[in-house]
C-alpha cells in the first residue's frame, strides 16, 4: 500500500492509496469517486507516461509520498456543430458577389477604358438590366441589323457576366462586336488601338440599345430606353429680325453642360447650353437669319444624364483640346428651373429631386448604403462621397465626364 | 586664452619694441617667478655634469623635488618640464658618459620623467630609461607617467614576444604599474595593460571591496569587443573576482553566459544562504534553462524542492497574474478591441456577412496573443452555454480546417504557464474526432508547458504516443508540442521518441521538417552529435525534389540550432554540410554560420554575410535570405553592432536582389525585437507599402516584432492604416492582423526581447524559438498562408513579462517604490555614477521597456540581485531606520 497525492485541475488530493496488488483501473476507480471523472477519460501521468489500465504498480516504480497528476473532465464533452459555417474563400463567385457588395471590375484590353466606364455606368442601371434579359436571342425584329442584334446580346451577356463573378472580367466578346458595329472604335494608331470618347460609345449604345429593345414589341414597354434616358425637350425657336417664332419638341439621351468662362456651375452650363443660335433660312426674310432657339425640359426620364462639355475642336492646332475648367456638380441636382411651365405645373409638388448616381468618365457606381465604388478597369475601388465631389475638374485629376443622376422618388 | 604662453600678448607691442622682441620673447613672457624657476633648472643641469658627485647628487634630488611638485596639472605641460626640454639631449648624452652609480639612477630616473614629452614615437625611453633607474614608488611622478610607461610597457611587450625575449623586469614594472592603478580608481587601464600583457590573473591580488565592482564591470562589457578566446578568459577572471567577494549573483550571470554548468554549481556550492539561493533560482528560470540541483547545491530535501519549484518556474503564471490585477488589464480583449476599426474613417472593411476563414484565422491568433497568460478571454474561454454545445467550441470551429489546429492550440495560449487549469481545459478537444482540432490539442499540450517544468512530464506524457500515429497534421501537433515543451532540456527520452522519425522513408517531408526544428530546440547550443549526425542523414536522404520544397529549410535550420551560439565548435558540421546536394549546400553553409555565431557580435561574420548578400545571383538560389536574417543574429548581441547592421541592411534594401529584400524587414525585426527604434518603425512602415508583395508582408509582421508587446501607439495607427488600405487584399490584411495581435502580446506585459539582465543575458530557447519563426517566414505564401500558420507559436518560446516583481523572504508580492529610468552605461566611470535618467517612481510589480534599468527607492530593503528584473528577493535591511 503507498499513498500518494494527486493534482486535478486546480486541486490536490492528497493520501490516496494505491493498493499495489490490484490493477490501476481500481486505482482509476477511486479517483473517479474523488473526481467524478470517469476512468475512460482520466489521463494519469507518472514521470513522462501514461499509466495504462493494466500495468504492473511495481515496474512503474510509484514511491510513497509521490505527487501524480491527472487530466480529464468530468463534463460533458463537447461536439462538432452538425454544421460548420460556411466561408467566403468556398463561396460559388455568384455568392461572393452579395457577400463583396458590389460587382466585378472589367479588364481593360486597350485604351478601352471609355467603353469600360461606359458598361459599368450602365451596368448599374437595373432596370435596363432587366430589360435586357427579356431580349431573346432569336427575338430579333426585322427592323434591326444583325450587328445590332449581336451587341444587344453581348450587352447582355456581358452584365450577367458581371453580375456573377468577383473576378475581374476581360469584355472580348462585347468589344468585338462593338467593333463590328462601329468601325470607329477599332481604329489603330501605332498598332495599338486608340483612344475613344466616352460620350460617343455611349450614346452609340445607347442608341443600339434603344432600337433593339424598342422592336422586341414588349407591350408593356413601348420603349424602354427612352423611358429610362430619353429627356423630352420643347423649344421656342424665335428670330429677332423677324419676329417670326415657332415651337419645336425633340427627344435627346442627354443633357449637355457647355463650359465657358463665366460658367462655374453644372447648373449655369445646362443653363447655358439650353440656349443656342442658329442660322437658318427665314421664310418672311427669304434669306438666312439668326435664330435663337431656347430649350426647356418637358419630360424628365429616371435616369438624367449630362455630359460635360469638356472637349473642343481646336482650329489652330487640327486637336481635339480638353478643358480643364473646375465645374462643381452637386451630389443632388434640382433641374426645376431648367422645365417647361407645362412639366412644372405637373411637378408643383413633388418637387423632383435627381440624385446623382453616376460619374461615368471613372465609372462611378453608388451603392445603396452612400458608399461609392470606383471601378478603374479591373479594379474596384471604395470612395467616399466627398471625392466623388472632387471629381469637378480645375487641375489635372480625374474629372467628371458624364453624370448620370438618377430620379429621387418621393411618394405623394 | 591660449595655453602657450609664448603666444601671448604679440598683438599690442609698441613699435619700438619689435626690434628687442624677437631675442626677448622668451624672458619678456615669463613672469618673475618663472625666470626664476627657469635659471635654477638651468643651474640644476649645469650642476648634474659637475664632476663632484656631492653637487650632482643635490642638483639631482633639487630637480626631482621640482619635477614631483608640479606634476599635478594634467591639463598643461608642467613647467619644469616645459623648461628642461631644451637639456634632455645634453642630460642624456652625459648619462651615457657617468659610471653606473645610485647617482646615474637618479638620473635615469629624471630622463625617464623627461622621455614623458620628449621622446621620439616608438623610442619608449621612458621605459628603457625606468628600467635602468632606482625603481622607486612608480606613483610618485603623477598618474601621466604611469600611464604612458603602461603604453610603452605594451608595444615593448608586443615586441619582446617577437623576438621572444624574456619579460621578467616588464612584468615587475606592471605589477606596480597595476597596483597604482587599482588604488586609484584606474581600473579600465590595469585591466587594459593586463590584457596586453596578457596576464589577468595579476588582477586577483590587486582587486579589493572598493574596486572589484568597477573592475568586473569593465571587464565584462570589454568581452563583448575580444576576439574569442580572450572572451571566455576575461569572463573567466571576472566570475573568480566575483565569487571571491561573494557577490553571487553577478558570479552566475557570468556562468550562465558562458554556459558553464559547473560554475553555476559553484556558485550554489560556495553559498550556503537558502533566500541567496532562492534568488539564483529565479535567475536561472529566467534564462530559461534546465537544471537538476542535488544534494551538494542543496542539502535538506524540502530545501531542495523549494528551490527546484523556482527553477522549474511553476509560479511564473501566479506572478505574471499579480502583474496583470496590479496593473489592472485583466478584463479580456476580443479582437475588435485591438482593430478598432472604429477609428478608421470612410472606407472600412465591408460588414462582413459571411466568415472568411483567413480572417477568423488571424482573430485567432490575435485573440492568443493578447489574452496570453491570462487565463480567460472572449473567444475561446467563454463560458459554454447549453444550446450550442459550448461557445469555445463555436469559435473552434468557426476556423476551417488547419485552422482549427490554430485555433485549439490557442486556448493553451490564453492558460500559458498555468499548466493545470490549461490541460483542464485543452482535455475536451481530445474527445474530438476531428484530426486537426486533436493536432492543436497536441500543440497546445506543448505551448501551455512551455518554460515550465514539473516532475509528472505532462507533456511527454500525453504527446509521446501521438508521435508515431498515422495522420500526419496529429504526427506535427505532437512533435512541435515536444519541442515547445523541452525546448533546451536536451532530454534524451526526448530524443529517442524524435530521432528515429528523421530515418523513417515513410514519413512525410512535413513531419521530417518539424522533428528537425524539435530536436534542435530541444538540443539548443548542445553541439549534441549524434542529433546532428540523424539531421544531417535526413538532409543526405531527401531527393532532389524535396529539397527545393519551402518546409526543407527547417532541416538546416534544426542542425544549426543545435551550435547557437556555439561558435567554431560548429566547424566539424559545416564541413559536412559541404558535401551536401548543391541546391540546399549554401542555404545550410549560411544557416550554420549564423546560427553559431549568433549573439556574438562578432564583426568578421557580419562582413562575410554581407559578402554573401552582395553577390547578384542569376539562378534560382535561397541562401541569401538566410545571409541577411544571420546579419541581424550575429549583431544583435550589442547596441553599436545593431546601429551598424541596421545601417548596412538599409544598403541591401537599395541594392539587393528581391530575395535579399524579402528578408531585410525581418532582419530588422529581430534586431529590434520588442524594442521599437523610430527610424526602424519609419523603414518598416515604407517597406510595407512596397510593391513586391512579399516584402509588405515581411514589413508588417516586423512591425508586430518590434512592437511585440509595447502598446506602441505609433506602430499601433500605422497598422490600422494598414488594415484600411490593405481591407480587400486577404493575405496582407492577415499579416496585418497578426502584427496588430503582436503589438499587444499580453496586453502589453509581454516581451520577446531573447536579452535580459540588462542585456547581458541571451536566452538560447527564446532565440531559437524567434529565428525558427523568421525562417518560416523566408517563404510568407508557402508556409505561414499555406497550411503551416501555427509556426507563428513558435514565439511562445521568447515569450517572457517585462516585470519586475519584488517578493519578500517568504517569496510573497511585496510592494515596494522604486525608480525606473532610461540605463546610462557606467563602465569604465570612476565614483558611484547615477545609473538611470529621467526616472519615474513607481511601486512594484512595474513594467520595464527596453533599455530602462530599475532601483530601489527605499532603503529599507536590500535586494539579493543586483539586477532588478523579473523576480527579485528584497531582505529587510538591519540598518534602517525609519526617517521623521
Amino acid at each position: 500500500m503507498i499513498t500518494v497525492s494527486v493534482k486535478w485541475q486546480k486541486e490536490l488530493f492528497k493520501d490516496v492509496e494505491i493498493d499495489t496488488t490490484q490493477s490501476p483501473y481500481v486505482f482509476k476507480c477511486q479517483l473517479y469517486d474523488l473526481t467524478g471523472v470517469p476512468p475512460v477519460r482520466q489521463k494519469i501521468m507518472v514521470k513522462g507516461g501514461l499509466l495504462k489500465d493494466d500495468a504492473d504498480w511495481s515496474a512503474l516504480g510509484v514511491k510513497e509520498g509521490q505527487k501524480l497528476m491527472m487530466m480529464g473532465t468530468a463534463d460533458e464533452i463537447i461536439k462538432a456543430p452538425e454544421k460548420g459555417p460556411v466561408f467566403v474563400e468556398d463561396l460559388p463567385e455568384e455568392e461572393l458577389v452579395v457577400a463583396m457588395g458590389h460587382s466585378a471590375g472589367l479588364f481593360n484590353l486597350g485604351n478601352t477604358c471609355y467603353m469600360n466606364s461606359t458598361v459599368q455606368c450602365l451596368h448599374s442601371v437595373p432596370e435596363l438590366k432587366s430589360a435586357l434579359v427579356k431580349y431573346s436571342h432569336s427575338g430579333r425584329s426585322n427592323d434591326v441589323d444583325q450587328s445590332s442584334h449581336m451587341l444587344t446580346i453581348a450587352t447582355r451577356d456581358l452584365f450577367n457576366e458581371l453580375d456573377k463573378s468577383v473576378k475581374p472580367v476581360a469584355p472580348m466578346q462585347f468589344w468585338m462586336v462593338l467593333r463590328k458595329k462601329y468601325p470607329q472604335f477599332g481604329q489603330l494608331h501605332n498598332g495599338v488601338f486608340m483612344q475613344q470618347d466616352a460620350e460617343e460609345c455611349w450614346t452609340q449604345l445607347l442608341y443600339t440599345l434603344s432600337q433593339s429593345l424598342k422592336s422586341t414589341g414588349s407591350s408593356e414597354i413601348p420603349d424602354a430606353l427612352k423611358a429610362l434616358f430619353g429627356i423630352e425637350l420643347v423649344s421656342r425657336v424665335h428670330c429677332q429680325e423677324s419676329g417670326e417664332e415657332s415651337s419645336e419638341t425633340e427627344s435627346v439621351y442627354s443633357l449637355k453642360c457647355h463650359i465657358s468662362q463665366e460658367v462655374n456651375h453644372l447648373h449655369e452650363g445646362l443653363k447655358h447650353a439650353l440656349k443656342s443660335e442658329l442660322e437658318k433660312a427665314s421664310p418672311s426674310l427669304g434669306r438666312s437669319a439668326i435664330y435663337l432657339k431656347e430649350s426647356r425640359i418637358n419630360g424628365l426620364p429616371r435616369y438624367l444624364t449630362i455630359q460635360f462639355v469638356r472637349f473642343f475642336w481646336k482650329r489652330e492646332s487640327n486637336q481635339k483640346a480638353k478643358i480643364l475648367r473646375k465645374v462643381d456638380y452637386p451630389l443632388e441636382l434640382d433641374v426645376y428651373d431648367l422645365c417647361s411651365d407645362d412639366l412644372c405645373k405637373r411637378l408643383e409638388t413633388p418637387r423632383q429631386v435627381l440624385r446623382d448616381e453616376e460619374g461615368i468618365k471613372l465609372g462611378l457606381k453608388a451603392r445603396k448604403d452612400g458608399k461609392w465604388i470606383e471601378y478603374d478597369d479591373d479594379n474596384p475601388i471604395a470612395q467616399r462621397e466627398e471625392d466623388i465631389t472632387k471629381l469637378s475638374g480645375g487641375g489635372d485629376w480625374h474629372m467628371a465626364y458624364i453624370c448620370m443622376y438618377k430620379a429621387r422618388v418621393i411618394p405623394m | 586664452m591660449a595655453p602657450d604662453p609664448n603666444a601671448s600678448g604679440s598683438g599690442s607691442v609698441p613699435s619700438k619694441e619689435t626690434k628687442r622682441k624677437k631675442d626677448d620673447k622668451k624672458e619678456e613672457d615669463l613672469s618673475d617667478e618663472d625666470l626664476a624657476l627657469k635659471q635654477q633648472l638651468e643651474l640644476y643641469v649645469e650642476r648634474v655634469q659637475d664632476p663632484d658627485p656631492g653637487l650632482q647628487k643635490v642638483a639631482l634630488e633639487s630637480m626631482r623635488q621640482e619635477i614631483r611638485t608640479s606634476t599635478s596639472s594634467m591639463t598643461s605641460v608642467p613647467k619644469p618640464l616645459k623648461f628642461l626640454r631644451p637639456h634632455y639631449g645634453t642630460l642624456k648624452a652625459y648619462y651615457e658618459t657617468m659610471q653606473d652609480s645610485d647617482l646615474k639612477k637618479y638620473l635615469a630616473d629624471i630622463l625617464s620623467v623627461l622621455a614623458l614629452t620628449m621622446s621620439a614615437e616608438g623610442e619608449r625611453d621612458s621605459l628603457k630609461y625606468r628600467l635602468l633607474g632606482s625603481e622607486g614608488e612608480i606613483g610618485s611622478w603623477g598618474h601621466e607617467y604611469v600611464r604612458n610607461l603602461a603604453g610603452e610597457i605594451a608595444q615593448e611587450y608586443a615586441k619582446r614576444q617577437i623576438e621572444e625575449a624574456p619579460i621578467d623586469d616588464l612584468m615587475e614594472l606592471v605589477q606596480q604599474i597595476v597596483a597604482f592603478h587599482m588604488k586609484h580608481n584606474a581600473e579600465p587601464e590595469a585591466v587594459d595593460l593586463l590584457m596586453e600583457v596578457e596576464d589577468l590573473d595579476l588582477l586577483i591580488e590587486h582587486v579589493d571591496n572598493t574596486n572589484f565592482k568597477r573592475t568586473c564591470l569593465y571587464l565584462t562589457s570589454s568581452a563583448r569587443y575580444l576576439p574569442g578566446p580572450d572572451d571566455m578568459l576575461v569572463l573567466d577572471i571576472a566570475y573568480t573576482i566575483y565569487v571571491k567577494f561573494e557577490e553571487y549573483p553577478n558570479a552566475l550571470q557570468i556562468a550562465l553566459y558562458l554556459d558553464n554548468m559547473q560554475y553555476v554549481k559553484q556558485v550554489f556550492t560556495s553559498c550556503d544562504d537558502l533566500l541567496r539561493k532562492k534568488q539564483f533560482c529565479y535567475i536561472l528560470a529566467r534564462h530559461g534553462i534546465t537544471f537538476e540541483l542535488d544534494d551538494e547545491m542543496a542539502a535538506d530535501d524540502d530545501d531542495r524542492e523549494a528551490l527546484q519549484d523556482i527553477i522549474n518556474n511553476t509560479k511564473l503564471s501566479e506572478g505574471y497574474l499579480t502583474l496583470a490585477r496590479d496593473i489592472e488589464v485583466m478584463e479580456p480583449k476580443s479582437p475588435e478591441d485591438i482593430y478598432k476599426a472604429h477609428l478608421l474613417e470612410g472606407r472600412a472593411s465591408a460588414g462582413a456577412s459571411v466568415d472568411s476563414a483567413r480572417q477568423n484565422l488571424a482573430a485567432t491568433f490575435v485573440n492568443a496573443f493578447v489574452n496570453a497568460g491570462f487565463g480567460q478571454d472572449k473567444l475561446m474561454t467563454v463560458p459554454s452555454d447549453s444550446s450550442s454545445g459550448g461557445s469555445s467550441a463555436n469559435w473552434l470551429f468557426k476556423n476551417k480546417e488547419h485552422g482549427k489546429t490554430s485555433a485549439a492550440a490557442s486556448l493553451s495560449m490564453i492558460f500559458l504557464w498555468d499548466v493545470d487549469a490549461g490541460l483542464a481545459q485543452i482535455d475536451k478537444y481530445f474527445h474530438l474526432s476531428d484530426n486537426h482540432v486533436i493536432s492543436g490539442a497536441l500543440l497546445g499540450v506543448g505551448i501551455v508547458n512551455c518554460g515550465i517544468k514539473n516532475d509528472c512530464e505532462p507533456a511527454l506524457a500525453l504527446l509521446g504516443d501521438y508521435v508515431d500515429k498515422e495522420d500526419p497534421s496529429i504526427r506535427i501537433g505532437a512533435i512541435m508540442g515536444l519541442g515547445i515543451a523541452y525546448a533546451g532540456s536536451q532530454n534524451e527520452q526526448i530524443r529517442s521518441k524524435l530521432a528515429p522519425i528523421l530515418n523513417d522513408a515513410k514519413a512525410p517531408l512535413d513531419v521530417i521538417a518539424f522533428t528537425a526544428i524539435s530536436l534542435g530546440l530541444v538540443y539548443v547550443g548542445s553541439c549534441n552529435e549524434e542529433v546532428a549526425q540523424a539531421i544531417i542523414f535526413a538532409l543526405m536522404d531527401r531527393s532532389e525534389s524535396e529539397l527545393g520544397e519551402p518546409l526543407t529549410r527547417l532541416l538546416p535550420l534544426g542542425l544549426g540550432l543545435l551550435y547557437l551560439g556555439k561558435q567554431e565548435r560548429v566547424e566539424a558540421t559545416a564541413e559536412v554540410s559541404k558535401t551536401f546536394n548543391e541546391k540546399i549546400r549554401k542555404y545550410c553553409d549560411m544557416t550554420l554560420l549564423s546560427c553559431a555565431y549568433a549573439g556574438t557580435g562578432n564583426v568578421l561574420k557580419v562582413q562575410n554575410l554581407l559578402g554573401h548578400c552582395s553577390q547578384h545571383l542569376d539562378k534560382a538560389e535561397t541562401h541569401q535570405g538566410p545571409a541577411v536574417l544571420g546579419i541581424a543574429m550575429v549583431a544583435m548581441a550589442e547596441e553599436l553592432g545593431i546601429e551598424m547592421a541596421i545601417r548596412s541592411l538599409e544598403h541591401l534594401l537599395q541594392y539587393g536582389e528581391q530575395n535579399i529584400r524579402r528578408a531585410v524587414p525581418l532582419a530588422l525585426g529581430l534586431l529590434c525585437i520588442s524594442n521599437p527604434k523610430v527610424n526602424v518603425m519609419d523603414t518598416l512602415s515604407r517597406l510595407s507599402h512596397d510593391t513586391d508583395s512579399e516584402v509588405a508582408m515581411a514589413a508588417v509582421i516586423s512591425l508586430g516584432l518590434i512592437g511585440a508587446g509595447t502598446n506602441n501607439a505609433r506602430i499601433a495607427g500605422m497598422l490600422r492604416n494598414l488594415s484600411s488600405y490593405y481591407y480587400k487584399d486577404a493575405s496582407l490584411l492577415f499579416f496585418v492582423r497578426v502584427a496588430q495581435g503582436l503589438v499587444h502580446l499580453g496586453k502589453g506585459l509581454l516581451t520577446l526581447n531573447p536579452y535580459h539582465s540588462e542585456r547581458f543575458l541571451l536566452c538560447p530557447t527564446a532565440l531559437a524559438g524567434i529565428i525558427t519563426m523568421l525562417h518560416a517566414c523566408l517563404d510568407m505564401k508557402a508556409i505561414i498562408l499555406g497550411k503551416y500558420h501555427y509556426v507563428l507559436y513558435y514565439i511562445v518560446l521568447a515569450m517572457q513579462p517585462r516585470m519586475l516583481m519584488t517578493v519578500d523572504e517568504n517569496l510573497k508580492t511585496l510592494s515596494v517604490p522604486v525608480r525606473v529610468g532610461q540605463a546610462i552605461d557606467v563602465v569604465g566611470q570612476a565614483g558611484r555614477p547615477k545609473t538611470i535618467t529621467g526616472f519615474q517612481t513607481h511601486s512594484t510589480p512595474v513594467l520595464l521597456a527596453a533599455g530602462d534599468r530599475a532601483e530601489l527607492a527605499t532603503e529599507k530593503y536590500i535586494p539579493l540581485s543586483p539586477i532588478l528584473e523579473s523576480f527579485v528577493i528584497l531582505k529587510e535591511n538591519p540598518n534602517y531606520r525609519e526617517e521623521h
